[in-house]
């Protein structure tokens, strides 16, 4: 049967919105599986003033066999199998004829009991109190008192409509009373609207001026754009979430077009479209990447017949357009280096000093990057950009709008006359800002981007600040997941450790944790960042695990690792390999480290296994240090016969010790050598148990 | 309709839901949220209605009388009803709609903003107010002031009284609009602009106004000690504007500006607790 729920509320912002969704799907889910309700095609709809939930759900419980038990039997019948007063007495008490008492078997004995059947609880009825169960679980993340209560939500709410098969559930929430009404839009039809299902209720509401599901509103904003945009061959500047968020503003969306003067359009796109997108929330219309004198806007309404939103917008934007022309050319009075010297006065973080003392910092660590990539021709480049990079923070257009600092240092730089690979890593030494986001573009904005990140990442460690649970106040996750996205991308193959060296020594003394553990505490958390991006390529968990074990010091190696264990995975000859590698990381476990002496060899098959070890590993080392671990990996494949043989037909734990010993040196350099491509135990293969591999 | 009738018109309306109307307070603010018929009167469990025009400076907004709609000072319509009311939205509304304002022809959004105000300690949760883009109302359900909860959570609504008024006469410029039938904002306004603006940015004794600031926050902290609250808080409300002053003239480092304010609200939140402590023998 069809069951429907709406909370009608004040206007909730979008990300409210979302969470909520989620909560509302995952509580529903829990409390009616709690209860042993079939639920079928559960799912929720969202307008800003509604958070809607509708499924179907079985009529009630089922019917449901128990046993209920009483004394034990050796209480309950007399020597002669007779009922004692205690199990009359039990009888009586659960109300039950005497002649159903039977003896039952449980885990801790024998005891007198009866059967019965359990009617099951109506829905209607359960839904009484799982309704405010899961209604009042939902948090926000930022939460409001209103009037006398102290009860907090997202906003303020205003109506329960909540009906299952047909009829009204009786519930309420915080005072809100379960009915079967609710409200049009606020402007176009403000009218009560009566919904006894689904189809009456979505039906009402669109002829109240309110579209439910909000795939229907994306929908109608995607064609009206079309409608707008294909006489223009023209396109929006794409603005995901700008789009995802308004299809949540509005309950009617109509889509507005409008133009401002082409004057105008002498500003950067950047800022045309954020002062656009700031504030008003209007999309930028462009042709091939170049800005048109016009916008789109999605307002809340049923039409615009008179053109007054239209008009509204205009004056707002030429307003908005007027100001952000008086932010560029006041900022372009100021040369980048005058306005750098003042980062003297803006604290970077309280303990590790300005952003003055950042920039310092950054010119050192861009200098060392350049030089372990062995870039000496992007290396004044990245130094200047360097020393540029955070003058915007004091521009008066990054005051008004944040989201375009690095970009408006960039275009500055460039108007300024820097040259181009200066204003280009300037522009870009944000990116990424995540994992979706695409590295800088040039090599020099890569470098900055790198050491900018990283100098923060290690200075706010250092200072003891660590990310937890869903605290990172300094973006320490989004930061370290940029850095390693740049290492990735650009191919980098320096020793990361080395560096992460590099920038503890040039905080000298800043920090108030020791080097040793900053520089472990940052290892590992550059570990558990490289694991969640390779696992969000889509690489196996236990490869991942495998191609970290050489460590994380060459970063770009984990990746080419696990693509190497994953290319070959589908081998015939995988499973027998990491099989072989166990067995070899079996026997020497817990063994202190031997050398290996060709002198010492007994066997026939020790001989020949030193002698193919020596040829794979002179020819894998060669690979390993082109980063080709796949041939690399191939090539140690080749030690599988002779492996075998070794294993077949020697007896390594010999009573002589020295022998003994010798082939335990063997096996422990052949565990080495294979040790430099991945911890083949992580490595789960067929026949494996889940679980067994380390996670 | 002129901003004079807009005032006139918002007057009758708020009076009609029982606010009593206040009169202009007598300092400078950067918000009619500061003046004491706001502050003070949120802070306590009693009920409290009340609408009132308040002058808003903020030397920084100064444009020297060049920009079509920025001022270093302008009008806001503040209204206080404590306990917020349940239909607040749909009052609210109405108001609008008194003003004539067909609200079916246009687009009509609570958009989320929570408003905050580091030097009086004060938060809420709510929404800008925006009529085809047009941001023409703060509207917050107050959750702090001077550091206090509040219980029973006040509203505040601030209409921005010339960016309504731009709306209602369809006008570019600040400086067209009409502020009686013959009085147009160019001649209330537009000297007083281009002299503030440049006494602001350029003109102001930078070292008198830290005096004034240090001597201001010097007299709070004394009043504080004397249970004088409201000489103490008119001393904070100098200081703020002071602070305001320095900022314009770019005499305050971003390391500064965090101090002097912390420092503000700390006399501020002085001031909110013993208000609201406990009386002795009551």
């Amino acid at each position: 049967m069809e069951f429907l729920l709406e909370l009608l509320t004040e206007e909730l912002p979008a990300s409210h919105i979302r969470s909520a969704r989620e909560q509302l799907e995952a509580g529903f889910r829990q409390e009616l599986g709690a209860a042993r309700l079939a639920v079928d095609g559960l799912r929720t709809l969202a307008t800003p003033r509604r958070l809607v939930v509708v499924a179907d759900i079985a009529s009630g419980q089922e019917d449901k066999d128990q046993v209920v038990t009483g004394p034990p039997l050796s209480v309950a019948k007399g020597p002669d199998g007779t009922l004692t007063a205690a199990a009359k007495g039990f009888a009586r008490a659960q109300g039950v004829d005497e002649s159903r008492l039977e003896a039952v078997r449980t885990a801790r004995g024998e005891y007198i009991g009866f059967r019965r059947t359990a009617k099951g609880a109506a829905t209607a009825d359960l839904l009484g109190t799982i309704v405010p169960r899961v209604l009042g679980a939902l948090s926000f993340p930022k939460m409001m008192r209103w009037a006398d209560s102290p009860f907090r939500f997202s906003r303020p709410i205003h109506g329960l409509l909540c009906v299952f098969g047909g009829s009204v559930v009786e519930t309420s929430f915080e005072g809100l009373k379960a009915g079967d009404t609710t409200l049009g839009h606020r402007i176009v039809s403000p009218r009560e609207v009566k919904a006894a299902d689904f189809a009456g209720y979505t039906s009402g509401l669109e002829a109240n001026g309110v579209i439910v599901d909000d795939a229907g509103r994306k929908a109608m904003i995607l064609s009206q754009i079309d409608g707008h945009l294909s006489p223009l061959k023209a396109d929006l500047l794409p603005d995901q979430d700008l789009l995802d968020d308004l299809t949540l503003n509005v309950e009617h969306p109509l889509v507005v077009f409008g133009s401002f003067p082409e004057a105008y359009l002498s500003l950067p796109l950047e800022v045309l479209s954020t002062a656009m997108r700031e504030g008003q929330k209007l999309f930028s219309v462009v042709r091939e990447k170049k800005q048109l004198p016009h916008f789109l806007g999605v307002a809340d309404a049923a039409d615009d017949a008179k053109g007054l939103i239209r008009a509204g917008h205009e004056r707002v934007l030429r307003a908005r357009l007027a100001d952000a022309r008086f932010f560029w050319d006041r900022d372009r009075k100021v040369p980048m280096a005058r306005r750098a010297a003042g980062l003297k006065d803006v604290v970077f973080q309280e303990k590790l000093g300005s952003y003055d003392d950042k920039v310092q910092r950054l010119k050192k660590l861009v200098a060392y990057v350049c030089d372990k990539i062995e870039a000496p021709k992007i290396r004044k480049d990245a130094v200047e950009a360097a020393g540029l990079c955070k003058a915007d923070l004091l521009a008066e257009m990054v005051k008004e709008f944040s989201g375009l600092q690095g970009r408006m240092g960039g275009l500055y730089a460039k108007q300024e006359g820097y040259p181009a690979a200066v204003s280009q890593a300037v522009y870009e030494h944000y990116l990424p800002q995540s994992l979706d986001d695409p590295s800088p573009s040039s090599p020099a904005g890569a470098v900055l981007s790198l050491a900018d990140k990283l100098d923060s990442i290690v200075g706010v460690m250092g200072v003891g600040i660590q990310a937890s649970g869903s605290s990172d106040p300094f973006g320490l996750r989004r930061n370290a997941q940029g850095v390693c996205k740049v290492i990735l991308d650009r191919k980098f193959r320096f020793s990361f450790g080395r560096l992460v060296d590099k920038v503890l020594s040039v905080y000298g003394d800043r920090l108030s944790v020791g080097r040793e553990e900053a520089k472990k505490a940052c290892l590992d958390f550059f570990e558990g960042r490289i694991r969640f991006i390779l696992e969000k390529r889509g690489f196996r968990y236990d490869l991942v695990g495998a191609a970290l074990g050489p460590g994380i010091d060459r970063m770009y190696d984990v990746l080419l690792r696990v693509q190497a264990l994953d290319a070959l995975k589908s081998s015939p000859l995988f499973e027998p390999f990491i099989l072989m590698a166990r067995r070899v990381n079996n026997i020497l476990r817990g063994l202190p480290p031997g050398k290996v002496n060709p002198d010492l060899f007994v066997e026939k098959e020790e001989r020949e296994l030193y002698s193919t070890f020596s040829i794979v590993r002179t020819n894998a080392q060669s690979m390993l240090a082109r980063g080709d671990y796949a041939r690399a990996q191939s090539i140690m494949f080749k030690l599988q016969p002779a492996l075998n043989n070794f294993f077949d037909k020697v007896m390594v734990m010999d009573e002589d010790k020295k022998v003994r010993q010798n082939r335990l040196g063997l096996l422990q350099s052949v565990q080495k050598m294979l040790a430099g491509i991945a911890d083949y135990s992580q490595v789960v293969v067929e026949g494996d148990k889940p679980g067994r591999a380390r996670a | 309709m002129s901003v004079q009738d807009l005032i006139l018109n918002l007057h009758t309306f708020w009076a009609g839901q029982g606010c009593y109307l206040a009169q202009t307070y007598d300092l400078e603010v950067g918000a009619g949220t500061m003046t004491p018929d706001t502050f003070f009167r949120v802070l306590d469990k009693r009920p409290w209605k009340v609408g009132y025009v308040q002058p808003s400076r903020r030397p920084d907004d100064g444009r020297f009388g060049d920009n079509p709609h920025r001022v270093q000072k302008h009008f806001q319509y503040q209204v206080i009803m404590k306990p917020s009311p349940s239909d607040i939205q749909d009052i609210y509304v109405r108001s609008l709609r008194s003003l004539g304002v067909v609200l079916e022809d246009h687009d009509l959004r609570f958009d989320e903003d929570n408003w905050e105000s580091p030097t009086i300690g004060a938060w809420g949760v709510g929404w800008q107010v925006l009529l085809d883009g047009l941001e023409i109302t703060q509207f917050t359900y107050f959750q702090q002031c001077g550091g206090i909860d509040l219980a029973p959570v006040p509203v505040e609504i601030t209409y921005g009284l010339e960016r309504l008024e731009m709306f209602l006469e369809q006008k570019d410029d600040i400086y067209d609009l009409d502020w009686s039938a013959d009085v147009s904002y160019r001649d209330l306004r537009f000297r007083e602009e281009k002299e503030f603006s440049e006494y602001n940015f350029n003109a102001a004794n930078v070292a008198g106004l830290r005096q004034a600031f240090n001597a201001c926050q010097k007299e709070a902290a004394r009043m504080v000690e004397k249970d004088l609250l409201l000489p103490a808080y008119d001393m904070c409300l100098k200081c703020s504007h002071n602070f305001n002053l320095l900022d314009s003239r770019g005499a305050i480092s971003v390391t500064e500006r965090v101090k002097m304010i912390a420092q503000i609200r700390a006399l501020v939140n002085d001031i909110a607790r013993k208000y609201t402590a406990p009386k002795e023998g009551l």
